[in-house]
This record gives C-alpha cells, sequence and structure tokens, in this order.
C-alpha cells in the first residue's frame, strides 16, 4: 500500500527533485525494515501466541473444545493450508474451500475469528504446533470439569437477578438468548442461543474461563466468575440454547413498539387538546354556518 | 429614578390614505428573502377587519401578551416557566401560515413566451411555498382591504365584542359604513412580551436607543417569541431557520435617516422622535387596572425639560444631544404636551412605545327624521358630535377598546381636541362657525388657541425635521463598552460578521 502509494507519487512528479528525493527516502527505510520483519520465527513465540489467542477454543491432546484438538494437526492438513486458514478463516469460508466447509458444519457452525497475524506470526503459530508440544502436558488442556449447576440461578445471574461475586457485569447487557422476554437482552455481543460455545461443557468453561475476544477479555480478567457461577450460567445456557428463539418474537417486538407509540400519541393528544388548529379557516367556516343557520 | 432614552414613533391615522407604500418599502429593502415572503415588518390593515395575521388581537386564540396572575403579579399569557418546559418542543399557539396567508408571485414569464393562441395569455398565481400554481388565492395580508369581504372579515373584528346587535348592524348600514386604515409595526415595546418569551435569551432592547432586535447567532427557533408578541410582530423566517422583526431601519438611524416605511410615508403620519422613561416604573406601570393603563404610561415618560430629569440621564450616560433631541421630539408632544396620541391596545401590557392619534373619520353623517342624510352639513355634525360623541359613526367604544384598554374617557378627551382643533381652524379659514362656538370647543377640548395652533402646524403642515427627529445614537460610544470603536468600525463592513446559514438537525 505505502509502496503503491510511493510509485504513485513518483511518477506523478517524475522531475521534481524533491519528490524523488522523498520517494527514495521511503524506498530506504522499506528497504531496511523487510529484513527485519522477515527474522526467522520460534515456537516459543507461537506458544505465547496459542496461549493468548487460540486456547479459549483449541487443545493440543486435550480433547475438542469449541474447536477440533489440534495434535497432529500439521501431519493431517498441508502446511499452506493451514497458513492460509489462521491468516484469514473468513475468507477460506467465502471461498467454499471444502475442507473449511465441513470444519465449520462439524463444529456447529461457529467461524473462528480472523485474528489479522502477520505471515510472521502464521509461521511461528504452525512452528509451536509442528513442535509436538501438548498443552495437555502443561496441565491447561482441559479445565477442570465444572460442578452441578442449577439453571434457575443461572437465568438469574443472566439477566441481573442476582450479583455476581466478583461484581462482573450481567450477560444480558451484551448478549440475547432465547427463553428471555420477547425484548431479548443486548445487541453489542452475539445471540447465544444455539452458540458453539454453549454446547459442550468443557468448551464454555474454557471460553468463560479466560476469553480471547478483545471485550469479553477485558471485562473478565479483572472480575472473573466463580466456578460455581460458570456452572450455573451453563445450565442454563445448554437449557436455553436448545431452544429456538419463539419465532414471534420480532412480531412482539413490532407490536410494543406500535402500541408505545400509539400511547404517545394519544398522551401528547390529550396534552394538547388546547392547541391552535388554525384560526382563519374556523373563523370563515363559522361566519358562513351562522349565516345560514 | 432610571432614565433611559427609547426612539418613539407617533402615527396619524387620519392621515394614513392606505397605499400600502410603507409596506412596500420595508419588504424591498428587508423581507424579499428566501423564507421571508410572508412577512411584513410593517403592514397595514383596514379597521374593523380581523387584520394580518388574522385576528391577531384575540389573545384567547394566540396567548401574545401579560396577564396578572392570582396574586396580581404580571405573567406571560403564553405560559409559565414550567409550562413553558414542558411546550418547549412544541408551541401550540403558533399561527399557521394560513393564518398570516399562502405567500404568491405570478408566472409573468408566461406573458412573454406564451404561445400564439386564440386567446391573451395570463400570468397564473405561484405558491411561493410549493411553487406550484395556486387555483384560488384564498388570503393574502391585507384581504379585508377597505372592507372587502366584510360580512366576515370586520364582522368578527374583536374590538366589536363590546358592541350592542344594534350597534353592529348599524355599522353595515349602507350610509354608515366606516373604516379606516391602521398601519402597524413592531411597537418597540417597554416590557415586551417577545423578549420576556424567548427561552434562549436572543432578544434584547438595545441600551441606547431601545430597538428591540433578535440576535441571529443566538436565536435557535424555538418560536416563542413569535407567540409571546401579542401585535405578533415577530416571524419566522423557515429558511434560515431564525425568527426576525421589524429592527426600526437601524443602520438608517444610525447614519441619521428615518426608518424607510417613515421616509416613504404618502400620506407623512408618521413622526419619530426620543422619549426618556424611568425604567424603575416599568413593572408597576404594566400592572395597574385596564382603564388605567394609558395614564400610568404617560406617567413613565419624563419630561426632558425638568433639571431633575436630566441630571438622573448624565447619571446613565446619555449624551447632551440625545436630551436636546428628546427635547424637540414631535412624540413627546404628541403623547405628553398635547396627549393626543394614545399607545395600540395597551391591555396587553407590553407597553408599547408607538402611538397613534385616533382619526376623526367623516364624524357623523347628518340624520333627518331618524335617517342618515349623507349630504348633510359637516358643520352642523362637528358642532354637535363635540356633545354627543357617543354618536360618532365608529362607535367611541370600538376606539377605546383599541387605544385605551376600554377606557371610553381617555378617548373622548382626545375626539374634543381634535375637534377643536377643526372648528378653530374652520372659523379661521372657512368662516362657518361663531366665536362662541370656538370659546365652547376650546373649553370642551380643554385647549387653547396657542396650543391648537401648534397641534394643526405640526399635523397639516410639518416639515421633514419636525417629522422626524433622529437622535444621534452614537452607535461609536456604544460600542465602546466591547470594542475599540474604529476596530468595530473596520470590522463590521456591510453585511453579516457570521455568515448565518440554516442549521440542520
Ligand atoms: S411589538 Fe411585539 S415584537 Fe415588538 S417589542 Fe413589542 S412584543 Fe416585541
Ligand atoms: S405609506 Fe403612510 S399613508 Fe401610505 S399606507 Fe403607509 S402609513 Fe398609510
Amino acid at each position: 500500500m505505502t509502496q503503491g502509494a510511493t510509485r504513485r507519487f513518483t511518477v506523478g512528479m517524475p522531475c521534481r527533485l524533491p519528490g524523488a528525493l522523498i520517494t527514495l527516502a521511503c524506498c530506504g527505510v522499506l528497504g531496511v525494515a523487510a529484513p527485519r520483519g522477515a527474522r526467522a520465527q520460534t515456537a516459543a513465540d507461537g506458544q505465547t501466541l496459542f496461549a493468548g489467542m487460540c486456547k479459549a477454543c483449541h487443545t493440543i491432546g486435550g480433547g475438542a473444545l469449541v474447536g477440533p484438538d489440534l495434535a497432529g494437526v500439521t501431519k493431517l492438513r498441508a502446511k499452506d493450508w493451514l497458513a492460509r486458514w489462521i491468516a484469514a478463516p473468513s475468507k477460506m469460508l467465502a471461498a467454499h474451500d471444502p475442507t473449511a466447509t465441513e470444519l465449520f458444519n462439524q463444529y456447529n457452525k461457529v467461524t473462528m475469528p480472523d485474528f489479522g497475524l502477520t505471515a510472521a506470526q502464521v509461521a511461528s503459530v504452525i512452528a509451536y504446533l509442528e513442535s509436538g508440544a501438548t498443552t495437555a502436558a502443561a496441565g491447561s488442556a482441559a479445565p477442570a470439569p465444572l460442578p452441578a449447576g442449577e439453571a434457575a440461578r443461572g437465568r438469574s445471574y443472566f439477566v441481573g437477578g442476582t450479583g455476581f461475586t466478583n461484581g462482573g457485569p450481567h450477560c444480558i447487557s451484551c448478549h440475547s438468548v432465547a427463553g428471555l422476554s420477547s425484548l431479548g437482552g443486548g445487541n453489542l455481543g452475539p445471540d447465544l442461543t444455539n452458540s458453539g460455545y454453549v454446547k459442550s461443557e468443557p468448551a464454555f468453561a474454557a471460553f468463560i474461563g479466560a476469553p480471547s475476544t478483545t471485550t469479553m477479555a477485558a471485562i473478565w480478567a479483572k472480575t472473573p466468575l466463580t466456578t460455581q457461577e460458570q456452572a450455573d450460567l451453563y445450565a442454563f445456557l445448554s437449557k436455553a440454547a436448545v431452544q429456538q428463539r419463539e419465532p414471534d418474537a420480532l412480531l412482539q417486538i413490532a407490536l410494543l413498539c406500535f402500541a408505545g407509540a400509539a400511547l404517545m400519541v394519544v398522551v401528547a393528544q390529550l396534552y394538547w387538546r388546547k392547541r391552535s388548529k388554525g384560526v382563519r379557516k374556523p373563523m370563515i367556516a363559522r361566519t358562513y354556518s351562522m349565516k345560514r343557520g | 429614578m432610571d432614565i433611559r432614552a427609547q426612539v418613539s414613533m407617533v402615527f396619524h391615522l387620519d392621515k394614513c390614505i392606505g397605499c400600502h407604500t410603507c409596506s412596500v418599502a420595508c419588504k424591498n429593502i428587508w423581507t424579499d428573502r428566501k423564507g421571508t415572503e410572508y412577512m411584513w415588518w410593517n403592514n397595514v390593515e383596514t379597521k374593523p377587519g380581523t387584520g394580518y395575521p388574522t385576528l391577531w388581537e384575540d389573545q384567547e386564540k394566540y396567548k401574545g401578551g401579560w396577564q396578572k396572575d392570582s396574586y396580581g403579579k404580571l405573567q406571560l399569557r403564553l405560559h409559565s416557566r414550567l409550562k413553558g418546559m414542558a411546550n418547549l418542543f412544541f408551541n401550540p399557539f403558533l399561527p399557521t401560515i394560513d393564518d398570516y396567508y399562502e405567500p404568491w408571485t405570478y408566472d409573468y414569464e408566461n406573458l412573454f413566451n406564451a404561445p400564439e393562441g386564440d386567446d391573451q395569455p395570463t400570468a397564473r398565481a405561484v405558491s411561493m411555498i410549493t411553487g406550484k400554481p395556486m387555483d384560488s388565492i384564498e388570503a393574502g395580508p391585507n384581504w379585508d382591504d377597505d372592507l372587502g369581504g366584510s360580512p366576515v372579515y370586520a364582522r368578527n373584528d374583536t374590538n366589536l365584542d363590546e358592541l350592542t346587535e344594534d350597534e353592529r348592524e348599524q355599522l353595515n348600514e349602507l350610509e354608515r359604513v366606516v373604516f379606516f386604515y391602521l398601519p402597524r409595526i413592531c411597537n418597540h415595546c417597554l416590557n415586551p412580551g417577545c423578549v420576556a418569551a424567548c427561552p434562549q435569551g436572543a432578544i434584547y432592547k438595545r441600551g441606547e436607543d431601545g430597538i428591540v432586535l433578535i440576535s441571529q447567532e443566538k436565536c435557535r427557533a424555538w418560536r416563542m417569541c413569535i407567540s409571546g408578541c401579542p401585535y405578533k410582530k415577530t416571524y419566522y423566517n423557515w429558511s434560515s431557520g431564525k425568527s426576525e422583526k421589524c429592527i426600526l431601519c437601524f443602520p438608517r438611524l444610525e447614519s441619521g435617516q428615518p426608518p424607510a416605511c417613515f421616509h416613504s410615508c404618502v400620506g407623512r403620519i408618521r413622526y419619530l422622535g426620543v422619549l426618556l422613561y424611568d425604567a424603575d416604573k416599568i413593572e408597576q406601570c404594566a400592572s395597574v387596572p385596564d382603564d388605567q393603563l394609558v395614564e400610568a404610561q404617560r406617567n413613565m415618560i419624563m419630561d426632558p425639560f425638568d433639571p431633575a430629569v436630566i441630571s438622573a440621564a448624565k447619571a446613565n450616560g446619555i449624551s447632551d444631544a440625545m436630551i436636546t433631541s428628546a427635547q424637540n421630539s414631535p412624540v413627546y408632544k404628541f403623547v405628553m404636551k398635547w396627549r393626543i396620541a394614545l399607545p395600540l391596545h395597551s391591555e396587553f401590557r407590553t407597553l408599547p412605545m408607538l402611538f397613534y392619534v385616533p382619526p376623526m373619520l367623516p364624524v357623523l353623517a347628518k340624520t333627518r327624521d331618524g335617517t342618515y342624510d349623507v349630504a348633510g352639513l359637516e358643520n352642523e355634525n362637528l358642532g354637535a358630535m363635540l356633545s354627543s360623541l357617543e354618536k360618532a359613526r365608529m362607535p367611541i367604544k370600538y376606539m377605546a377598546r383599541m387605544f385605551a384598554a376600554g377606557n371610553v374617557g381617555e378617548v373622548e378627551d382626545v375626539y374634543r381636541k381634535l375637534i377643536a382643533v377643526r372648528i378653530f381652524k374652520r372659523a379661521q379659514k372657512v368662516k362657518d362657525y361663531g366665536q362662541a362656538e370656538v370659546d365652547s370647543a376650546l373649553a370642551q377640548g380643554k385647549t387653547n388657541a396657542e396650543e391648537v395652533e401648534a397641534i394643526f402646524r405640526l399635523t397639516a403642515l410639518p416639515t421633514y425635521e419636525e417629522r422626524f427627529v433622529v437622535p444621534p445614537l452614537g452607535r461609536e460610544s456604544a460600542v465602546e463598552a466591547w470594542e475599540d470603536p474604529l476596530d468595530h468600525k473596520r470590522e463590521a463592513g456591510f453585511g453579516n460578521l457570521v455568515q448565518i446559514t440554516r442549521r440542520r438537525f
């Protein structure tokens, strides 16, 4: 992009000395920058990236969570396929790549996020996967199973009836899920009805324990949920998730809006019932009707 | 005593010929812009009639001006402060465009460009709101001019409310039909309803001359002033999103010329000069009972020859030149010395500073055997009218309602003096009245030969300088309060300092 722009700039001003100098300077900077960007990546870098971004949904040798277990994935898939996939999953899906589509369907249609990694970073993640390390060995692969949860309490946490021990915000402020009232919950986060994250207990626990998305991570790092809270929420969400959102919810919202608007019109009509509705026309109408009468 | 100067006006209604030159002069200078098509800062209406906008005097409908609340304190008729907040986004008593009129122009091009045909081409009326041809024009700013449509318009005049049904009927009898013109501009009131109603504080009364102005920078289109002014003399410009009103041609005044409507007036009915008034008395004067309002307003206006007033004026920073101008003011003579000019609808309690000399009209038609004889002798009528003002062609109650908040006595005093002037001058020039009649007329008019001569002179033969005593406004020294006058002069130049554009919401 920068280079393109620079080139256009040079073409546009071929014989201007300052322009040429600036171009040269830019090329110089880029020339220096290129080798630095290409410096060899180590599996250690990959491990850091994995812990930050992948761990919430994947294990290596610890079983499937939201996404598949990645043990031996470098043998299963071609390296360049892996590189393209990790760099931009959404592009692969949009291009109807057969393997990508199959995985997408198999794992509850949860799209893997585009993390926007550079080619070098992707390479380091692959290097880490190749290194044969297992997250299971590190003890953080599958989180400890959750205790038994109670759906009713989970619902109360979700909608804000009961406060979280550490003071975290209630889920309803950003999320909606089937089984709430017609108006549902917030729109900032995804609707959790049938979401892949609430389909299996380990997946849920892994994600909610250390969320990988920017917004969730920012919130829950400071005010983590207790395991009992997680369990209750899971109990509620997994139950709610099975249900479908009532098909007439939208209709109910529309009706509510309509009734609200109608009420406001009625109130305004009452409040301003003595407003002036024109003076001249009524005066003329009155005078003529008096004459006739 | 808090003495301030007010540029004030007198309109002598007997002299108005209803030519609308004043309105056109004003329109061409100030309101030929987009968004101002329907505005007439100066308008001339026929009375009896409903005026412009229709029935503007009916405050039951428009809620303009002030009223006294249950504690006897002055309050805007429009709303209390709380109600004002509740109605901020919807003011329920605004006139509709139909109450003014739908402004139109004509398709003049068609007169030149129409293809050859069997008929003369016509210029159709084109609405200046929709831009589409109008099939019928239903109203205009002077729609009931010269009693046009009077069975509807004149009949609904609110000033007729107190007349009996008989008296109203008589007004419609062919021989008795009577009307006069009422030119109106903003009154530049001392207790302006427009200023009080503005939630933005965008309307102000200039310190040095009392001209009431709407800041085009501060106005935020709440349109409360339009309801607040009982004379309906502020208007909303739909294009700029600001309200506008008569500015008394202050740029002309500042360069020593009278306002354009005054200058162009064909009947020479308009007088302009400075009055000194005591601002401490405003609230008290605006709160007296209806029938005392005219006298209370006279009490506020101070004698510019009184040394105490002069020193108080100087203490308030009023210049010597301004005081001299107040001493020469024709308005002071009409309102205070001769007491023949009265404010319009003082019951609105805004203390308007435009005064009217009420019209004599053809005072009375002669009666013969109980029917009116229009060919009757005028001299008999004049004499008769002195003792029987109640027989005036236009009922005196009507005049009292317009010019003295219903106080018939005030209006009768004015008429007696005006009739005395006429009898005196007729005796002098036409010689059809005897000395005895003249003396009795002078006595009844509470006047004397000298005063009558002075009134006659300023009414019939005034020079330009006598009609318009434009004070030296000394804008430079007023500007000194916030800026170096020389800088200001250089920066102000022509036009607006700030470009005024339509706000997009
Ligand atoms: S006449 Fe109306 S617009 Fe003019 S100063 Fe009085 S209240 Fe304001
Ligand atoms: S220009 Fe003078 S005479 Fe003519 S209508 Fe206006 S006020 Fe009356």
